[in-house]
């Protein structure tokens, strides 16, 4: 799709005010519709800019309460593409439109909870942490610099979304498939050192036979360092592969610990 | 506490869980939302320990589509709080933030069932054209969102501050360092998260170089971090390079298979 066969009406400027009006994303998060609300929300300019009928308008809008749900991040490619599509094509779209959203926003989401959600908040996390326990802001200001960057580009991603329309949703997809297995390397690496270096429980248990009292805790570290932690992180993987929700997960943490500190187990 | 304390603290509360929901900048940076309770309660320091405390319980504890989870943040900024005014130290905070943090999954489920009539309501007075009462109804979402936390936030700062004193002294040795126990395994969820989320079946020498790297030869995590970019590269490299080959070697087979 070049540039010369696009006959819609929206400049960047359009584009850049649905990505500012993204930023409403889950704020509007309900049960039924999920985020398909803020959608409407953050459409809202653009459309009557690309309807000049008003009933048809009224239509366009009123699609976009149709249920969406999708990591917000990535999502303003998404309505790069949908807005690419009615800009040119109009309420012929409409069902396309539809179509385009649902059958994005599984692998889109999978993409981005996975990177952003989770794999760079739990290790910008670590290192901030790591950091502010010996006093020093600076991993928190820099985790600071990366959301406000990363803000910025969110918006921009509207125009590239538009740009290429469905192409680049495709393509970028495909990249980012040998992108991802190349940063899952690295994330596995750094948590292969984050668990010993971050989780720091011991065993305060004591051996006494006759007078030779031998401390638990260095049996432990000549077999292996930080064996409790490895250990712990084994068994909390394998019970989220059992399905045990998440929270549950925390809630037994919470009263194992209680245990395991009132009979001098653990500390 | 006085006045001035309690409104920022609330403010602080209530901005966290808008900016969770909305323009995800400061997204699960409990340290960054430690540090301004800190800078209000005249004591940075007990805010990076506290925020740092709370960062690490909430590694990979994440709102993916929409679920509701245990609000370490704003658990992070009560105990900040409690800790400076009470004077009863990290544990006694983390004692009172902690079991809040988890309540805050069920205001955050009310809030989502509000916001549904409220996006109800917006799609109607769309149809009809009503669009300030439309624009109500989002900067209504917007307060029902701020509410869920600056709501709770605000009565434990407020009300709980002798009521919290008399509970932390009531509290048995087990309940308080159970609970900072618990807050040293947590982490290990997070990566328990993670790792579910990443090929670790796949790629499992990775993780075991990053674990010799920093258990058995105390190479600090920034230096890993090199390493393991250093590995992604090669890999992302080398996958690259046999994308292309892989599609050459696909037309040369073609070509011997014309000879033949």
């Amino acid at each position: 799709m070049t540039n010369n066969q696009n006959k819609g009406v929206l400049t960047n400027k359009d584009l850049n005010r649905v990505g500012r009006r993204w930023f409403m994303s889950v704020e509007t998060f309900n049960y039924e519709t999920q985020l398909a609300g803020s959608a409407a929300f953050a459409m809202l300019p653009a459309l009557r800019k690309i309807y000049k009928d008003n009933e048809e308008f009224l239509e366009a809008l009123d699609n976009h309460f149709k249920y969406f749900n999708c990591q917000p991040w990535l999502s303003n490619l998404i309505w790069g593409a949908t807005l690419a599509l009615e800009d040119n094509e109009g309420l012929n779209a409409k069902d396309t439109v539809q179509d385009l959203k649902v059958s994005l926003m599984g692998p889109l989401s999978g993409i981005g909870d996975s990177i952003f959600f989770i794999l760079i908040p739990t290790i910008l996390g670590s290192i901030s942490a790591y950091m502010a326990q010996e006093g020093s802001p600076i991993g928190m200001l820099a985790w600071c610099v990366y959301g406000i960057a990363i803000a910025f580009v969110r918006i921009k991603a509207v125009t590239w979304g538009y740009q290429g329309g469905l192409k680049i949703v495709n393509e970028f997809g495909k990249q980012l498939s040998v992108f991802t297995n190349a940063i899952s390397v690295m994330g596995l690496t750094v948590v292969g050192a984050l668990i010993p270096s971050l989780v720091k429980v011991t065993t305060p248990l004591k051996f006494t036979m006759g007078e030779v009292s031998q401390e638990l805790q260095t049996i432990l570290d000549t077999i292996m360092p930080a064996l409790i932690p490895a250990l712990f992180t084994f068994v909390a993987y394998k019970l989220l592969g059992k399905k045990v929700k998440l929270t549950w997960l925390i809630l037994i943490v919470i009263v194992f610990s209680w245990i395991c500190a009132a009979f001098g187990i653990l500390a | 506490m006085n006045v001035l304390q309690i409104i920022l603290i609330t403010l602080i509360a209530t901005l966290k869980k808008i900016d969770q929901k909305g323009p995800q900048i400061f997204l699960y940076n409990t340290v960054f939302w430690g540090v301004l309770a800190g800078l209000v309660m005249g004591d940075v320091t007990t805010g990076l320990t506290i925020g740092a405390t709370f960062q690490l319980m909430s590694l990979g504890v994440a709102a993916i589509g929409g679920t509701s989870v245990p609000d370490y943040q704003i658990g992070a900024i009560i105990a900040i709080a409690i800790a400076v005014s009470t004077g009863k130290g990290v544990e006694a905070g983390i004692a009172v933030g902690l079991p809040v943090a988890m309540l805050a999954v069920q205001l955050d489920v009310l809030g989502n069932i509000i916001h549904g009539v409220f996006i109800r309501k917006a799609q109607q007075y769309a149809k009809e054209q009503k669009w300030s009462s439309f624009n109500l109804m989002y900067i209504l979402c917007i307060v029902v969102t701020g509410l869920t936390t600056g709501l709770p936030t605000f009565l434990a700062v407020a009300f709980g501050d002798v009521l919290v004193t008399t509970i932390i002294n009531a509290m048995p040795v087990w309940f308080t360092s159970g609970l900072s126990l618990a807050g040293k395994i947590l982490p290990v969820v997070g990566f328990a998260v993670l790792l579910r989320y990443m090929p670790v079946k796949q790629n499992i020498e990775y993780l075991l170089i990053g674990f010799v790297f920093s258990a058995y030869l105390n190479v600090p995590v920034l230096g890993v971090a090199i390493v393991g970019a250093a590995l992604a590269f090669k890999l992302y490299k080398d996958e690259n390079k046999s994308l292309v080959l892989g599609a050459a070697g696909a037309v040369g087979q073609g070509e011997q298979y014309d000879d033949e």
